[in-house]
This record gives structure tokens, C-alpha cells and sequence, in this order.
């Protein structure tokens, strides 16, 4: 009997103990809070940092927290200012436009920003950065006219120009002068977050910009108030699909980027802590022909296949959920400037024999249409097979050339070796952002003298309103002399944790002004 | 012995050679272009052209070669394309998770594999030496990624025992670290574990009707002092060169499933360089996991020496 009553006093006083243990813990760890933070699941490593130095989205997406440009866009896609104090001046002629500066932007090395960090980094826009070169044609000079006035003087008139500078891809970033090097080391911008430190394949680590200059508007879009709330950003690249779903899955994931559509039933089943999200008209695939070499050099066959192909077929069997697709021949979302069905006749048509029949006239000799498609991009792979059997309806021969995508975007660049190539683009808010076939010298080679009569138009024109009457016009150019196709628009799926709170859907995820909230 | 060393040595040094040699040819031969990939899919040919100067891909591939050789006598392996770092330093980086998923996957494999290929071939026929023999068959037959995303959905998804991927967030502790090892390392072990009971059964039978195993037998000595001191003893010599040659392949990257588990290890390097061509870093990662095969191929000769007396002499 006492030595049960011992053992049951050893055991309370145990118990005491375990408690006192763990509420000391507990309170240790109020005391020493770690850092909020959140794990960004994303689709790979980071090709770079350098925020100008690639077209890929997904540095946009990362560097977009540490870098800025002086224009943004809102929710609705207008253009926005961010390190502007405001919308430009243009002169009369609208070749001059004077960009005054928002005053007191810190950059994360604790200078203040000014008109020469501003020239400095706009230059090296134009000479390094894939669009800031063919914008930098357009560009007479760039000259700093005070500490905080920028006058930036055009040789034509060229309308997309602020949309240029909007864009988070290969963005017109606006770096500290002295960081300013061919090879960029210290990734000093005026951003709300800093970068910390890279680990390739683990993550690339962001925190908080202390000092960080916010605009006082309300946030829309990309644009007005970013405020970091979260101290940690960890983007983690994870090129398996399929680890993706399953780290959201398990909670270790606070955003998973760009999951397989597939996922959709599980994400949906899993209950309150997931949630997926439906990024609407994220992107477009197209299909560009090759103009200048081989069988489609004639235009008659680019419309021969143009008839044989059905974009439906192809937009199903490349994203199966109807959930996740839209098949329509306007270029733009309806609701946008740059809605237009001009040439909707030649969309999806699917038949067969009409097509025969252009071939047939166009003296078609068997010669087989090579279209070139990597696995990297199931979707591109699937849509490919859907083109041979289409074409094969038709009479008109192909031959599937599959390659990863390094060998794809080397080979594209010789027009010898292909017909037809299988690729894809985020919906710009401005047609001449994508695809680069609309300017001069892209894969594919297209040049007409209806292409350089309707775009030039198009550029040169300054007012929205008859821009967007001006596209309908280039569209239907594109459905005449099928120089590409745009297949149709695609939703993305991406998912959040349900302690992400705050986020938006958005072509690239941006995770200011986003919130985590308990463990 | 020495001789004998210095003999393996020379002959590393031919190897790492051809090595060095072939891996360069290789990387060339394929097409697809680094600076296409790493500049993104709107960038103009002309965009490409004028960064492949940067990096010297304009440059005969004689010269280039050249060059790359006069650099890793150096000791200088280059630098990556898309890492901006150089890429001794990438490699560094992931020695640690490699080294440990590969230590910690044999000792899984070993200590599934020894005893049940001893218990198999003890009991040859019988009904546990049938089971065995079919889980090592199933285990060989079994793709890893599958057993991966199944550890993933049981363990990390259902119950949230492990971390369903990566190598821990920034500034974790190495036990930390360790514990998102757990499930890839059980995939491996459980994988590898089959080729190591079939070589241990196989050698532990054919050393059961060796002359010297009756005698030990015949002179009294108990089932267990035979089958540990006689038998198992002298039948390690291929079950640590099968063990041995599983870690050099673990160490070589364990490619399918550090992509299932998202392990920062020397596969996924190797694999995503070759990936978007990130030529230094392909040539540096295979010439250095050459030399470790090499070097594990010397250690294990060298074990043999200690393990049969054979071979000394």
C-alpha cells in the first residue's frame, strides 16, 4: 500500500514537473519568437536573379519582392505607377516623356533613390534585358533632368511603351547604381523584401524590408500599398509535380505554384486546410509555323493546316478538365481593350476537307510537316499528338519531333530543322508584350507588308480606345496569313494553406500585403 | 601492398582521364543551348548569340576543352551558368545530404539484407527462405518513385510523421535535416536491401558446402558459432563489394528519388544541369563522381586484402 501511494507521488510529482517543464518552454518560445515565414513551393530553380536578364516568369515572380519598376499595373491591367510619383508627361508630339520620381525610396543598402540609379539601371535595361534591347530601339536618349526628373525621348511614336516598363518579366528594374555590374552580386533594389541568401535546388530566401517606402494608395493589382507582413519569404523550387500537390497536401507548403489540373479532385477532398486557386485566362499555347523555310514557307499551306486543325480537340486533349480551358479565337479575354473576333471564321475549324483542297491547289507533294514539342510542358506534348492525327485527316503528312527543351529553343533558331513548334505564354495586358512573333526577327520569321502596315498603326497610335479597334485589325492579319496560331486560353491551378491569407490570384504570385496566421 | 596501391592509383588517373574526355565530347555532341534556356523563351536568337560570347560557347570546342582542362588541373572545376556560384562550391553544397541519404540507406539495406539472405540460405527450401527470396524479387521489381509518393501519402500526408519533401527550411538543425531523410532513405534501403540478401544467400551457400564448414560441424561447435564464425565470415567478401558498390551508386545520386523527395542532393544537381545544359557543372559533377567511384572501387580492394588473406599475397 505505501509503496503504491510512493509511486503515485513520484508520478504527481513527475507530472509537476513535465507541466512547469513545458509551461517554461512555452513561454520561452513566446518570448523568442521565430520569424513568421511562409514556403513558396515553385515550378524550379531560379535560371538567375538578375531581374533583367531573363524572360522567364518565374524570376519575375521572385525578384518582383526585391526589385521594382517605375510602373506597375493595377487590377483592371491599367498602368500604374510605382517608383514614378505618377503617369509620365508627355510632350505634345508624344515623344518626350518626363518621369518625375516618388522622394524618400530607400534602397535596402539604405540610399536614398534618385534620377541616376534610375538612368543608370533604364540603360542597362536597354542593353542587357531580352525586351529592354528591342524596347531600346525605339529609345533616343535617356537623360536624368534634376535628382528626381527622368526625360526619356522616343525616335517614333511607340504606344506599348509604358507597358514595358510595367512588365515583371525581364523587368525594367530599377537597381542601385553602384550594385550595377554585367554579372549582378548584390541584388540591392527598393523592394518590400531583401534578398538574404540562394541555395539552389532548396530555396532562395527573402525577408523583410524594414525600410521599405510604401505608396500611400490603396493596393490594386500589382500597384498602390505593398506592405511585407510576413518577416520570411522562402521560395522552394519543386520541379516534380507531383511533390508539389503532395507538400500542400501535407501542410508543408504554404502556396504550391502551377499544379497538374489532375489534382484539382484531391486538393478539392482535402478539406479546410488547402485551398486551391483558378488562375483565369493565365496563358495561351500556341503554334508557330515556320515562314520562311520548308512546307509551310507557302502561306497557301499554313492555311491548308490552319483549316485541318481543331483547336478544341487540341485545348482538350492538352488540359482534359473544360473546367480549365476556354476555346475562343479572340487573342484577348472578353472585357479587355483587346477583345476582337475579327477573323473567327478561321478558328477551329477542323475540316478536312477543305483543307485537302488548299493543299491540293497549293501543289502539296507529300512532304511531311515536322512539328517540333518537348515533354517538359506535358500539355505542349499532348497537343502535338493531336496535330498529326489532324493533319493526317487532312491528307497532309507530319512528323513528331520530340525534345526536351533546351534542344527545342536552340533548334527553333534554325529554320531548317522545323515546320511547326509547340509553345506557350502568359495573357499579357498588352498584345505586343507576346508573342515576339509581332516584332520582327522571332522563330518563325514572319514579315509581310500587311504585318508592318497594321501593326505600325497600332504602335503608333496613343489613344486606348482606337488601339483596341487597331488590334482587331492585326488579329485578323494573323488569322489570314496564319503566321501562328493562338490555340485557346488556359486557367492555371496553383493552392494556398489555409494560413495564407491575403493572397490573389496573379499571372506572377506576389506575397506582400499576405498574411500568415498561427503555426 | 604498396605497389599494389600505387598500381590502382595509376590506373584512377588513366580512367579519370577518359573521364574527362568523354564527359565533354558528350555534352557537346547533344544539342540544346544553356543560354537559350537561361535567357527564357521570348529572347531573340540575336539576344543569344551576343551572351554565348559572355560565356565563351562561341569559342572552337578545342579551345574551349582546352581551357576547361587547364582549369580543373587547377583545381578549379568553373563555374555554373545558372548557380552563380562556382561549381566545387555547388558540389560542396550537396555533399551533406547525399552522404547521409547513401549512409543511411546502406545501413537500412545491410541490416535487412545480411540477415535475411543468412536466415535464407540457413534454411534453404523452406518456407522463409520462399518469402525472403520473394520480397527481395519484389523489392528489385518495385519502382522507387512509386514506393516514394506511397511513403509520402501514408506517412507525411496521412499520419504527418515525416516531411513530404526538401531538406528542411533555413537554419534547421541537423537532426532536423536527418528526419526529412527518414522516408527517402527507407525507399532506398528498402529498394537496395533485395540485391544484398540475393548475393547474401548466394555466397553463404555456396560457403555452407565448403569442407571446412562440415568439420567445424563434426567437431561439436553449436549452429550458431558455425553459421557466424565460419560460414558469414567467409562469405562477406561479395557482400561488402555488392554494399560497397551500393553506396558508390548512392553517392553517384540517387536520381528518381531525390526528385520525388525534392532532396537537394548531387542527382538532382547532375540531372537538372543536364536539364537546361549547364555545362560546367555537368562536367564537374561527373568528373568528380568518377573519381569517388574509383576511389570506392580501391577501398573495397583494399578491404578485401583486410577481410581474405588470400589476396595479400
Amino acid at each position: 500500500m505505501s509503496s503504491l501511494f510512493f509511486c503515485k507521488s513520484v508520478k504527481r510529482a513527475l507530472s509537476l514537473t513535465a507541466v512547469a517543464m513545458s509551461l517554461g518552454l512555452l513561454t520561452s518560445t513566446t518570448v523568442i519568437a521565430a520569424p513568421s515565414a511562409a514556403n513558396l513551393a515553385m515550378i524550379a530553380e531560379p535560371q538567375t536573379l538578375d531581374p533583367m536578364g531573363t524572360t522567364a516568369d518565374l524570376v519575375a515572380t521572385i525578384m518582383q519582392h526585391v526589385y521594382e519598376p517605375l510602373y506597375t499595373y493595377d487590377a483592371r491591367w491599367n498602368v500604374a505607377p510605382m517608383l514614378a510619383d505618377g503617369l509620365p508627361r508627355v510632350s505634345d508630339n508624344g515623344l518626350t516623356h518626363t518621369i518625375t520620381l516618388r522622394q524618400g525610396v530607400k534602397f535596402h543598402n539604405g540610399r536614398e533613390m534618385n534620377a541616376d540609379d534610375v538612368v543608370a539601371s533604364l540603360r542597362r535595361w536597354t542593353e542587357v534585358s531580352p525586351r529592354g534591347k528591342a524596347v531600346g530601339k525605339e529609345i533616343a536618349s535617356i537623360e536624368a533632368k534634376g535628382p528626381y526628373t527622368v526625360e526619356l525621348k522616343l525616335k517614333t511614336l511607340y504606344a506599348p511603351l509604358l507597358s514595358q516598363l510595367a512588365l515583371p518579366t525581364s523587368m525594367a528594374a530599377i537597381l542601385a547604381k553602384e550594385t550595377i555590374a554585367t554579372q549582378i552580386k548584390d541584388f540591392i533594389g527598393t523592394g518590400p523584401y531583401r534578398f538574404k541568401e540562394r541555395r539552389p535546388d532548396q530555396y532562395t530566401l527573402l525577408t523583410r524590408f524594414d525600410a521599405y517606402s510604401a505608396r500611400k494608395e490603396a493596393a490594386s493589382g500589382y500597384a498602390g500599398k505593398r506592405e511585407a507582413l510576413i518577416e520570411e519569404l522562402r521560395f522552394v523550387p519543386v520541379p516534380s509535380a507531383s511533390t508539389r500537390v503532395e507538400g500542400s497536401l501535407s501542410g508543408q507548403f504554404d502556396f504550391a505554384d502551377l499544379l497538374p489540373v489532375e489534382s484539382i479532385a484531391r486538393l478539392e477532398r482535402a478539406g479546410a486546410s488547402v485551398v486551391p486557386i483558378m488562375t483565369e485566362s493565365f496563358g495561351f499555347p500556341y503554334l508557330v509555323f515556320n515562314t520562311t523555310e520548308g512546307v509551310l514557307a507557302s502561306q497557301a499551306m499554313r492555311l491548308s493546316v490552319q483549316t485541318a486543325f481543331g483547336e478544341g480537340e487540341m485545348m482538350a486533349a492538352a488540359f482534359g478538365d473544360t473546367r480549365f480551358f476556354t476555346v475562343e479565337p479572340n487573342h484577348f479575354p472578353k472585357g479587355t481593350p483587346f477583345f476582337s473576333t475579327a477573323g473567327a471564321d478561321k478558328y477551329n475549324q477542323r475540316d478536312a476537307t477543305a483543307a485537302k483542297e488548299i493543299a491540293a491547289k497549293a501543289g502539296y507533294n507529300g512532304q511531311p510537316v515536322r512539328i517540333m514539342a518537348s515533354r517538359q510542358y506535358e500539355f505542349h506534348y499532348n497537343m502535338a499528338l493531336v496535330m498529326a492525327e489532324q493533319l493526317k485527316r487532312a491528307g497532309i503528312k507530319s512528323e513528331l519531333q520530340i525534345v526536351d527543351w533546351a534542344t527545342l529553343v536552340q533548334r527553333r533558331n534554325d529554320p531548317k530543322l522545323w515546320d511547326i513548334y509547340v509553345t506557350h505564354s502568359p495573357v499579357f495586358p498588352e498584345p505586343m508584350l507576346s508573342p515576339p512573333q509581332l516584332n520582327e526577327g522571332a522563330p518563325g520569321w514572319w514579315s509581310s507588308p500587311a504585318k508592318q502596315s497594321t501593326l505600325s498603326a497600332f504602335n503608333q497610335e496613343m489613344d486606348p480606345a482606337r488601339r483596341g479597334a487597331l488590334w482587331g485589325k492585326v488579329q485578323q492579319v494573323i488569322y489570314d496569313e496564319a503566321p501562328y496560331i493562338n490555340v485557346g486560353k488556359f486557367n492555371s491551378l496553383s493552392a494556398r494553406s489555409q494560413r495564407l491569407q491575403g493572397y490573389l490570384p496573379s499571372a506572377w504570385p506576389f506575397f506582400w500585403n499576405t498574411s500568415v496566421t498561427g503555426k | 601492398m604498396f605497389r599494389f596501391i600505387m598500381a590502382r592509383l595509376g590506373g584512377t588517373v588513366a580512367v579519370l582521364i577518359l573521364v574527362a574526355v568523354m564527359v565533354f565530347a558528350l555534352t557537346r555532341l547533344a544539342s540544346g543551348d544553356p543560354i537559350a534556356v537561361l535567357l527564357g523563351d521570348q529572347a531573340s536568337a540575336e539576344d543569344i548569340a551576343q551572351v554565348r560570347v559572355q560565356y565563351g560557347l562561341d569559342k572552337p570546342l578545342l579551345t574551349q576543352f582546352g581551357y576547361w582542362v587547364k582549369e580543373v588541373l587547377q583545381g578549379n572545376l568553373g563555374q555554373s551558368i545558372f548557380l552563380q556560384r562556382p561549381v566545387t562550391q555547388a558540389l560542396a553544397e550537396r555533399t551533406e545530404p547525399t552522404f547521409f541519404l547513401a549512409l543511411f540507406a546502406v545501413t537500412i539495406a545491410a541490416l535487412i539484407g545480411i540477415p535475411c539472405g543468412l536466415i535464407a540460405a540457413v534454411w534453404r527450401g523452406r518456407f522463409v527462405d520462399q518469402v525472403f527470396s520473394a520480397v527481395a524479387m519484389l523489392g528489385a521489381s518495385i519502382p522507387s518513385f512509386w514506393m516514394g509518393l506511397i511513403l509520402i501519402q501514408v506517412f507525411a500526408v496521412g499520419l504527418g510523421w515525416f516531411p513530404a519533401s526538401g531538406y528542411g527550411n533555413p537554419g534547421v538543425s541537423l537532426a532536423e535535416r536527418l528526419h526529412h531523410l527518414v522516408l527517402p532513405a527507407t525507399v532506398l534501403g528498402v529498394l537496395n536491401s533485395a540485391l544484398i540478401i540475393r548475393f547474401t544467400r548466394a555466397s553463404v551457400l555456396d560457403i555452407l558446402n565448403e569442407d571446412y564448414v562440415r568439420t567445424a560441424r563434426s567437431k561439436g561447435l553449436s549452429e550458431r558459432v558455425v553459421i557466424l564464425k565460419h560460414v558469414l565470415k567467409n562469405a562477406l567478401v561479395p557482400i561488402v563489394t555488392v554494399v560497397g558498390l551500393t553506396l558508390a551508386l548512392m553517392i553517384g545520386g540517387a536520381v528518381v528519388t531525390e526528385t520525388v523527395f525534392n532532396l537537394p542532393g548531387v542527382g538532382n544537381l547532375v540531372v537538372r544541369a543536364v536539364l537546361r545544359r549547364d555545362y560546367p557543372v555537368i562536367q564537374g559533377a561527373l568528373l568528380v563522381i568518377a573519381g569517388i567511384y574509383v576511389l570506392i572501387n580501391l577501398v573495397i580492394d583494399l578491404i578485401y586484402m583486410l577481410v581474405d588473406p588470400r589476396i595479400r599475397v
